[in-house]
């Protein structure tokens, strides 16, 4: 597209995770002139979603960081004046590490043959074929080498090296040439048309009873196949049904660009089992693995919990106590204080005050029946939706979108100290008058002193729930306590295809966790506990009732928040830093940040008003009366307001009466 | 105010090359106005319009692309849960005919595979300086699929027709129960699906 970008902005915000396209909406709503940049070719930065070829696509730009920096750009130092000096900006993102993809599913030859079949119906599409070398370099466990290697074409060499597991960054270069003949011609895989998709399902479901009568088989092929339905989440969180995003959807009338999911279980794992939490009163009555006793020693606890700051007597005595101390003294049993801790409170054994443990039960308890039966939601299509919608809001009032787009720096005038403008790759010099940026842009030298967290995290594909129930579409929460005191609880996120993130038949699990280690190694022990490799099957029977991994990926995140400005070295004054992704389940640090640097920027403005309803600006049409052959038509244009509420369940209070 | 003051809502989305006229058509049909010069409507996220078709009242809510196509950025929640997309080129512009599998690939990367597309080629008013024949139109719709239309923002020319054949084809599709909805509608027993988040839904 030949359009030049104007040059003149108020505010030019780089990166488009949550907090920088909630504060671009905030600004554009406010009557900023905008200017939002992504220097990747998808929105969200590190928040965003996945289809399979496009996590492959992600991995593969991790593992070929090295050798960016050939591409043509314009040289900024003769376009910074004598008055001025430069900021640079980094060149490569350093914010993922120690990424290992892992394939479980077979990979079967006929699969594949039969979709390059397929394939022929429609010649015109073609995804990226990044996908197959990613896979080819990304190890393969043992387990699944002998059907995969059952292909003559693999290149023998591969066998030995992978053997073990070997991270994707230390990929060998030579075998890429090798690599992609190999490919060559499974390549086309995933272009394969969804609208051929039914009729695929049920070719395949034929030869699989031949192959494996007892189990409902999928084949990394089919993953392959099927990709465009994964909306794999880089970072996994869910959204608090009170929380301040959801207020702040509803508020900015964004909520009108997504739809959710209600988590529909909470889940425990004690003593190597998984349990479901009863959390809602109707979930106490119906448990099958509480007792009455304990029924009603649970139900008595959770109301109290509800209004408990007006019963001080209860638990004066252990305000200086832990709230697992304070637990044992309620009469709880074993696994309803670990419910309460764990699960509900979803607090830490050791770190979390009486007071803390009962606040965070209490918000639990208020959560719960604003929407569902477990004070959680989830974005259908993936976390990754959000930062687009406010991008959109961001768009409709007049700001403008250009995704690989890379910054090479600030310009900052040496009198003033401030920043005036940007140096975009083309050269071209963009000013404007306040500069919000993400963490990760920022050069190392503007970092030097910045320390930083980390978040290991995992992402696996599973054939089974991890917890199965008469339905299959079910998406759970449960909370890992740490192995020995002091490390960090494991959350997990167990996601069913009706959430539009995973193929039918699969699961989508998130690990999550502050880092220690490596991702593998923070989380390896945890997926082991739940889960089965997909190949041990045939050996071990009494493993059948673990889900089958089919496919996973670990990696660390950069954890940039709650770093103060001042540890940024010479940040102009109207620069702005946003964070990246936390580590919490929900999203108030990103809310919050945002909000906070809004107030700061434009303190007299409101952030984020609702906008003027789309409906109340539609013309009234009833002068025309269109004539269109064979339907007998009145143009009716309407004046409407919010009919959709009846999409909504009502609201119910579970604890309460 | 009603409840049910509607038989049938759909979505429609626009997209295309920036400049070949989708925010025209949508406010021609929504607004029986042509809009003199060039700047985008700030502030007007979709247009609504309720039409009447053999009876029934079938609300559109039709989507345009807010500029982001200008730089090839359009997000991908724009594209969920459509019911029809309408991909329109300019006849007078070769290039935004020859982006036109650019578009299809996106659609099938982010619609839903149930979509409705209808390829556009606007601005015929400008017929002496047309750029792209309409055979070859025909024959790149047909083989993608496709119906197509010739229209013009200016003029007026097709534009109800565009929307009210589409509409019709959205509800026979509707009849035939092969709505996108159902992909996402939940089975029983499960958590819906919640859209529309409004402040007078709580208290
Ligand atoms: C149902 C529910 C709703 C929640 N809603 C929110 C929310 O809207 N916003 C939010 O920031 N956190 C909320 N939390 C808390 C959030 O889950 C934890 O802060 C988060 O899991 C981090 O855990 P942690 O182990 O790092 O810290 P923890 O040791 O668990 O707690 C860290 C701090 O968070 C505070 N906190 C604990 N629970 C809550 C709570 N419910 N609401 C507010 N603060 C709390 C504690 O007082 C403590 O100072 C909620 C928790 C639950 C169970
Ligand atoms: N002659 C003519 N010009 C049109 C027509 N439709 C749109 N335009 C012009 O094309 C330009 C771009 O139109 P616009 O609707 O903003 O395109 P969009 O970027 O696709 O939304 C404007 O200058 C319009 O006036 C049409 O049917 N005929
Ligand atoms: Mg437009």
């Amino acid at each position: 597209m030949a359009d030049n970008l104007p040059t003149e902005f108020d505010v030019i915000i780089i990166g488009t995770g949550l907090p920088e396209s909630i504060l671009a909406a905030a600004c554009s709503r406010s009557g900023q002139r905008v200017l939002h940049v992504d220097s990747r070719s998808y929105y969200g930065g590190n928040w965003a979603s996945f289809s399979f070829s496009g996590l492959l696509s992600w991995l593969k730009e991790y593992q070929q960081n090295n050798d960016i920096g050939e591409e043509s750009t314009v040289a900024w130092q003769d376009l910074i004046h004598e008055t001025e000096e430069a900021i640079t900006l980094r060149k490569k993102d350093e914010t993922i590490q120690h990424t290992e993809a892992f394939c479980y599913a077979s990979q079967d030859v006929e699969d594949d043959i039969e979709e390059i079949g397929a394939l022929q119906k429609n010649p015109s599409s073609g995804v990226s074929s990044t996908f197959t070398e990613v896979l080819d370099s990304a190890c393969l466990p043992e387990e699944s080498q002998s059907s995969y290697f059952n292909s003559d074409e693999m290149p023998a060499k591969h066998t030995q090296k992978s053997a073990g597991e070997i991270s994707l960054e230390i990929a060998d270069v030579d075998e890429s040439v090798e690599k992609e003949k190999y490919c060559g011609d499974k390549t086309c895989i995933h272009t394969v048309s969804d609208k051929d998709g039914v009729k695929d399902e049920s070719t395949s479901t034929v030869e699989d009873d031949a192959n494996q009568p007892n189990r409902n088989r999928i084949t990394y092929s089919k993953i392959v196949k099927e990709g465009r339905r994964f909306n794999i989440d880089l970072v996994s969180k869910l959204l608090y049904s009170q929380g301040s995003l959801i207020d702040l959807l509803i508020k900015s009338d964004v909520s009108r660009y997504v739809e959710f999911k209600n988590v529909t279980r909470i889940l425990a794992f004690r003593e190597g089992k998984v349990e479901q939490v009863p959390c809602s009163r109707a979930d106490v009555f119906n448990s099958k693995e509480l007792t009455m006793v304990e029924k009603r020693i649970l139900m008595k606890f959770l109301t109290f919990c509800l209004e408990y700051e007006q019963h001080p007597d209860e638990y004066q005595a252990f305000r200086q106590c832990s709230f697992s101390e304070y637990l044992k003294t309620k009469k709880l049993t074993p696994n309803l204080q670990h419910f309460v801790l764990h699960s509900i409170a979803m607090t830490s054994e050791s770190s979390c005050t009486t007071i803390d443990g009962l606040n965070a039960t209490k918000n639990f308890l208020q959560c719960l029946g604003r929407f569902g039966n477990t004070p959680f939601l989830f974005p259908l299509y993936g976390q990754g939706e959000i930062p687009q919608c406010f991008c959109r809001m961001c768009a409709v009032f007049g700001g403008i979108y250009c995704l690989r787009h890379k910054v090479q720096c600030f310009v900052v005038d040496k009198e003033s100290g401030r920043c005036k403008a940007i140096i975009d790759h083309f050269g071209q010099r963009i000013n404007a008058k306040y500069f919000i940026v993400e963490d990760g842009y920022l050069s190392e030298e503007t970092c030097l002193n910045v320390q930083y967290k980390q978040i290991s995290r995992a992402v696996l594909i599973t054939d089974k729930s991890i917890l199965k129930t008469d339905s299959d579409q079910q998406t759970s929460i449960l909370i890992v306590p740490p192995a020995e005191p002091g490390a960090c609880a494991v959350r997990v996120t167990e996601l069913c295809s009706s959430t539009m993130t995973c193929m039918k038949d699969t699961y989508l699990v998130h690990l999550t966790c502050s880092s220690s280690k490596t991702a593998r190694e923070d989380l390896e022990s945890v997926v082991e506990k739940l889960f089965t490799p997909y190949a041990d099957i045939e050996i071990n029977k009494e493993e059948l009732t673990k889900p089958r991994l089919l496919w996973a990926l670990y990696f660390n995140m950069r954890d940039s928040s709650g770093i103060s400005r001042s540890s940024y070295n010479g940040l102009p004054s109207n620069v702005y830093v946003c964070s990246g992704p936390d580590c919490g389940l929900g999203n108030e640090h990103a809310v919050k940040q945002a909000e906070t640097l809004f107030q700061e920027i434009f303190p007299s403005e409101e952030f984020c008003p609702p906008p003027p309803n789309p409906e109340d600006i539609i013309f009234d049409g009833d002068d025309k009366q269109p004539e269109v052959p064979g339907t007998n038509n009145t143009v009716i244009a309407k004046l409407q307001s919010s009919e959709e509420s009846k999409n909504l369940e009502s609201p119910e209070k579970h604890l309460q009466n | 105010m009603s409840m049910e003051d509607y038989d049938f809502l759909f979505k429609i989305v626009l997209i295309g090359n920036a400049g070949v006229g989708k925010t025209c058509l949508v406010r021609r049909f929504t607004q029986g106005l042509f809009p003199p010069g060039q700047g985008a409507t700030i502030g007007v996220d979709f247009m609504i319009k309720t039409v009447e078709i053999n009876g029934e009242k079938v609300k559109l809510q039709i989507w345009d692309t807010a500029g982001q196509e200008r730089f090839r950025s359009i997000t991908q929640s724009y594209y969920r849960s459509a019911n029809a997309l309408i991909l329109t080129y300019d006849i007078t512009c070769e290039e935004s005919f020859r982006c036109l599998p650019e578009w299809l690939r996106e659609i099938e990367q982010y619609a839903s595979n149930k979509v409705i597309t209808v390829l556009v080629g606007n601005k015929i008013d400008l017929a002496e300086r047309r750029e792209v024949s309409q055979q070859r139109a025909e024959e790149f719709s047909e083989a993608q699929d496709m119906y197509y239309l010739e229209t013009s923002a200016k003029e007026s020319d097709n534009v109800e027709k565009l929307f009210l054949d589409l509409a019709c084809r959205l509800i026979s599709e509707a009849r035939q129960n092969t709505l996108v909805n159902n992909v996402s509608s939940p089975l029983p027993g499960e958590g819906k699906s919640i859209s529309y988040l409004t402040c007078c839904n709580f208290n």
